[in-house]
């Protein structure tokens, strides 16, 4: 009875975080992508029309974008606090994350991943823009 | 081992109708995405009210137990080796 209640607790927990990574790593088909190079020790920003920023990142509010994260140097790692977006910047990879910004804002965004001397500023910012009309 | 069977085939149907209802909750629509955030803390929040919950349930029965069976309970009772004095 006890290993019972064991297993299908761990069971529960397991089908839980399992169902949970699957909605949250699902991408909306109309996101759009945003490819993201990390290097020592700056973020790069190339939008979908092309244009390109470096050390912010300007999006909508009410819209779905997609990461592509890459790496042209060593592990670096995106991570948008406020909005829960943490993902490892790899060389030779194409890593994914999407998210939705919810109102107009301004967040930080940083390095996650010790990249060398530099590493504590390897930072940029998030600029959440109302929709255009 | 008739129970732990039960127990599995239980969980085992009761989770994929509430998964496949969650996937449907899931909008594409723009406007309706789902936030990570509050998925995220939703499943650490559910995981840890089951935490503490299962965490009180056996830090409860072990502090019984040593209340229950210490020495100088008037309800104890020695063990055979206590009462011939052999330990």
């Amino acid at each position: 009875m006890y290993i019972g209640v064991v297993v299908a607790l761990l069971v529960w927990v397991g089908a839980e975080a399992w169902n949970v990574e699957r909605l949250v790593e699902h991408v909306p088909e109309d996101a759009e992508v945003i490819r993201v190079t990390g290097q020592q020790w700056f973020w790069t920003f190339e939008h979908e029309d092309g244009t390109t920023e470096v050390g912010e990142l300007h999006v909508e509010a009410g819209k779905a974008y997609k990461f592509e994260i890459v790496s042209t140097d060593v592990i670096h790692s995106f991570n948008i606090h406020d909005y829960v977006v943490l993902m490892d910047a790899v060389p030779g990879r194409v890593n994914t994350v999407w998210f939705a910004p919810t109102e107009a804002g301004e967040h930080d965004i940083q390095c996650r991943e010790y990249c060398g001397l530099i590493h504590y500023n390897m930072r940029a910012t998030l600029y959440v823009e109302e929709p255009a009309a | 081992m008739r129970g732990i069977t039960a127990l599995l085939v239980a969980v085992l149907v009761a989770v994929p109708p509430a998964t496949a209802m969650q996937a449907h909750a899931a909008g594409d629509e723009p406007g309706e995405y789902l936030d990570r955030r509050v998925e995220i803390w939703n499943l650490f929040f559910r995981l840890m009210v089951v935490a503490f919950t299962i965490g009180a349930i056996v830090s409860g029965t072990m502090v019984w137990q040593v209340w229950r069976f210490r020495e100088s309970n008037p309800n104890a009772k020695p063990t055979p080796y206590e009462e011939k004095g052999e330990w």
